[in-house]
């Protein structure tokens, strides 16, 4: 299975991987110069802490080998995908209970900030093909993609 | 044999460049597009903001304002407006430094090319009396007075030069400009911190600043230059990496001030200096033209025949220009002189010089053209040269690239010498715009960039787009070199325009699109725009004319773009100017602007699509005028 893989030294915090997430997961389409960026809509499925000694921390899915959201969900919304590696979300079956927010060991999977009826979860990108959006935008090669044992 | 270590070059419309750039050993700008492909979407849309220690702050769903409560959009026009005083302040620079080497050259009685273009201008300015040389001094004064009054001193040409529909829509909108250097320096305090919060002010000031760039840097450039240096003639010339002749020795120019180059092109022309060129061996001296001012030479050629080798390549083909050998001296006095070439001159051993601290290069030496001294300042440049030349030749290895480029690009084309063309009427070409022969102008302008689709990619795929659909295309700038090294400025090219402006083509002997040369000459198009506009009787903006600065590269482009919106015209670009992130400041430029000016912006990356939306405006404005 395919992981994006985390050099945190090598980030500086530019949050290109944020917008580039944002934008490959909004509604309307469109490239990078049109992504609206005062949209509360567009939710980025990333995040990047800064630690107290400045340094960052940029979070992403893992993907978990055993996942504690899949775990947890109680309307079969999250599903790991065995063929993939993939950690998959179902937005029509999500019951919005959060307990996948709550046993997220990472803290990566939170309800979107509108209508709080679901759950903002990476998806690799899949549907895009290639790489995921974060990692050809990351301008450091701080994430990149790797083959993992299962 | 290849030895680059990135072997990845960008595109180029030119694919025989593209070739060759890829099989250099070296590094050029070509090369690196992939490695900054990666972009800052942030910067893209202009929301960071750098102009106070709590930034940078960027603008996000979760954090829509920077920390002092500037939203997306006071931070979009801020940036908007600095990058456009930026680029007014190039421009007026270069109308400046023309205006004092006319001054000085008519009080030490040199020689005026362009008595006919110096009768114009004091007509325009009503000065009377006087010889030659004390009305080219009164013209030259009355523009830097202009130039130097305070910003809340109007203009005093400005009437005389704009056309009258124009200027009272200028007045209206309170966007008339004060002394053009003032102007540049209210637009920097304007955009600092904590000053200026109101974008819509803000976007009237790049407006005024539009205003002094088009109608004084463009503008009045040309015609100052027209007095000393000569009036264009049409003509055929050389163009591309073909025109570089190793027996001679060769110096490269690059900037935007030709009027710098005036004392050294004559001093080369004489017998002592070319007797040195042959002492060491060469066959004489010649310039090669590379960026705006060689297309200003080119477009003069009919007057430095002898000593111009023609036009070898726009700003982005200047590394390929240094990489063929040949060229044995840099010399530059304005942009675009890429930072890039530095390594290469000095892998090459090629002597850098500049006439102009605004565009000192690192390893360059800094000879400032002082007018008093230009006899001796010549002498060392050229001493220097030969130098270069003894020391280099022999051991570099040649890289030539005769075959590139062609012989029969057409040149030369200005507001006058199309007229005279024409026949001393616009007559003929307007009776072709309403017959349909000719469905309408577009200027195509402006620079190459490298992310357009790639090397004058896009300039060149909209231009076949919109001959094909019988757009006479006029070009100024960067864009001309990319067209005409792309062979759309012979009279061949027709056969690439639709049937109706293909058949006024052959009959004329002309190409489908007309070369007009630099940026500069933008204030050529503009001088065409309303001499067509008073023929008709009709506003500029209801002319069924367009304006495309595809492969707008720099902050000069900007303010020339904020000149077309003064003017009333549609102007596409590729690339988005960094305006995106406010949607206040996308909506006046490309929507609410046709109810101030007239103008709109529109943005397309895409050939085909732009050429649509194009010949749909002129369309349109055809219907207007019910033709």
């Amino acid at each position: 299975m395919k992981k994006i893989m985390i050099d945190a030294d090598k980030c500086d915090g530019c949050l290109n991987c944020t917008l580039a997430c944002m934008n490959a997961h909004r509604a309307d389409g469109g490239d990078i110069c049109s992504l609206r960026l005062t949209d509360l809509q567009n939710e980025s499925r990333n995040v990047i802490h800064i630690l107290p000694d400045g340094s960052y921390r940029p979070v992403f899915c893992r993907h978990c080998a055993e996942p504690e959201c899949v775990n947890s969900c109680m309307s079969g919304a999250l599903h790991k995908n065995p063929e993939t590696g993939i950690v998959e979300y179902d937005e029509k079956k999500c019951a919005a209970c959060y307990m996948c927010v709550m046993n997220c060991p990472f803290g990566v999977l939170k309800p979107d900030d509108q209508s709080r009826t679901k759950v903002i979860k990476c998806d690799f990108c899949k549907e895009l093909g290639g790489e995921p959006s974060c990692v050809k935008a990351c301008p450091k090669q701080a994430i990149w993609v790797e083959e993992v044992q299962a | 044999m290849n030895n680059c270590f990135s072997c990845t070059t960008c595109k180029s419309a030119d694919k025989p460049l593209e070739g060759y750039i890829a099989g250099l050993s070296m590094e050029t700008s070509h090369h690196r597009v992939e490695g900054q492909s990666v972009k800052c979407g942030f910067g893209l849309q202009g929301v960071c903001c750098r102009l106070c220690s709590n930034g940078p702050c960027r603008i996000t769903p979760k954090a829509p304002k920077g920390i002092c409560g500037a939203t997306a959009d006071v931070i979009v026009t801020r940036n908007f407006l600095r990058a456009v005083a930026a680029g007014s302040g190039c421009y007026i620079h270069v109308v400046e430094n023309t205006a004092k080497n006319l001054k000085n050259t008519a009080r030490a009685k040199g020689e005026i090319k362009g008595v006919n273009a110096l009768d114009h201008l004091c007509e325009l300015f009503g000065i009377i009396g006087g010889d030659v040389h004390e009305r080219a001094e009164a013209v030259a004064q009355a523009v830097l007075d202009d130039l130097y009054r305070p910003d809340d001193e109007k203009m005093r040409l400005l009437e005389k030069l704009s056309y009258a529909p124009r200027f009272q829509k200028w007045k209206t909108l309170g966007i008339l400009p004060g002394g053009a250097k003032s102007e540049v320096f209210a637009g920097v305090v304007k955009c600092s911190t904590n000053l200026n919060s109101d974008p819509v002010d803000m976007l009237m000031h790049c407006l005024k600043l539009g205003i002094s760039t088009g109608v004084y840097g463009l503008m009045l450039t040309n015609l100052l230059n027209d007095v000393m240096l000569g009036e264009p003639e049409i003509m055929e010339a050389p163009v591309g990496l073909g025109v570089i002749d190793p027996d001679y020795i060769n110096i490269m120019i690059t900037g935007h001030q030709h009027s710098m180059f005036v004392s050294l092109q004559e001093r080369l022309r004489d017998e002592d200096v070319q007797a040195l060129a042959k002492k060491a061996g060469a066959k004489g001296f010649k310039l090669v033209g590379c960026t705006c001012v060689g297309q200003d030479l080119q477009l003069r050629g009919v007057h430095y025949a002898d000593i111009f080798s023609g036009h070898a390549g726009n700003n982005y083909t200047s590394e390929a220009v240094l990489a063929t050998g040949a060229i044995d001296a840099v010399l530059s006095e304005f942009n675009c002189t890429l930072p890039g070439i530095e390594p290469i001159c000095d892998e090459l051993q090629i002597k850098q010089i500049c006439l102009d601290d605004v565009a000192k290069k690192a390893n360059a030496e800094l000879k400032p053209f002082v007018y008093e001294d230009r006899e001796n300042i010549c002498n060392e440049i050229i001493e220097e040269i030969v130098k270069s030349y003894t020391a280099r030749r022999g051991k570099v290895e040649l890289n030539l690239m005769e075959e590139h480029g062609n012989r029969h690009t057409v040149t030369g084309v200005s507001e006058g010498s199309l007229k005279k063309f024409l026949g001393g009427s616009w007559k003929p070409l307007i009776d072709l715009i309403v017959s349909g022969d000719i469905k309408g102008i577009a200027g195509v302008v402006g620079c190459s960039n490298l992310t357009a689709g790639g090397h004058d990619v896009l300039t060149v795929e909209l231009t076949k787009e919109l001959i094909a659909k019988d757009i006479l295309v006029l070009s100024a700038g960067c864009s001309s070199g990319g067209l005409e090294n792309c062979g759309l400025m012979t009279p061949g090219a027709a056969k690439l325009a639709g049937p109706k402006l293909r058949a006024v083509c052959e009959k004329l002997g002309i190409p489908p699109v007309l070369n007009f040369g630099p940026c500069l000459a933008i204030g050529r198009l503009e001088m065409v725009a309303t001499e067509l506009a008073e023929a008709i009787g009709v506003d500029i903006p209801q002319l069924p004319l367009v304006l495309s600065a595809a492969q707008w590269l720099e902050e000069q482009a900007l303010a020339d773009g904020a000149f077309g919106l003064a003017l009333g015209l549609p102007l596409h670009l590729g690339l988005p100017p960094f305006i995106t992130g406010s949607e206040l400041v996308t909506k006046v430029l490309t929507e609410d602007m046709k109810e101030l000016t007239g103008g709109q912006v529109i943005i397309n990356s895409d050939a085909k699509a732009s050429a649509g939306i194009l010949d749909g405006i002129i369309e349109q404005k055809r219907a207007e005028l019910k033709i």
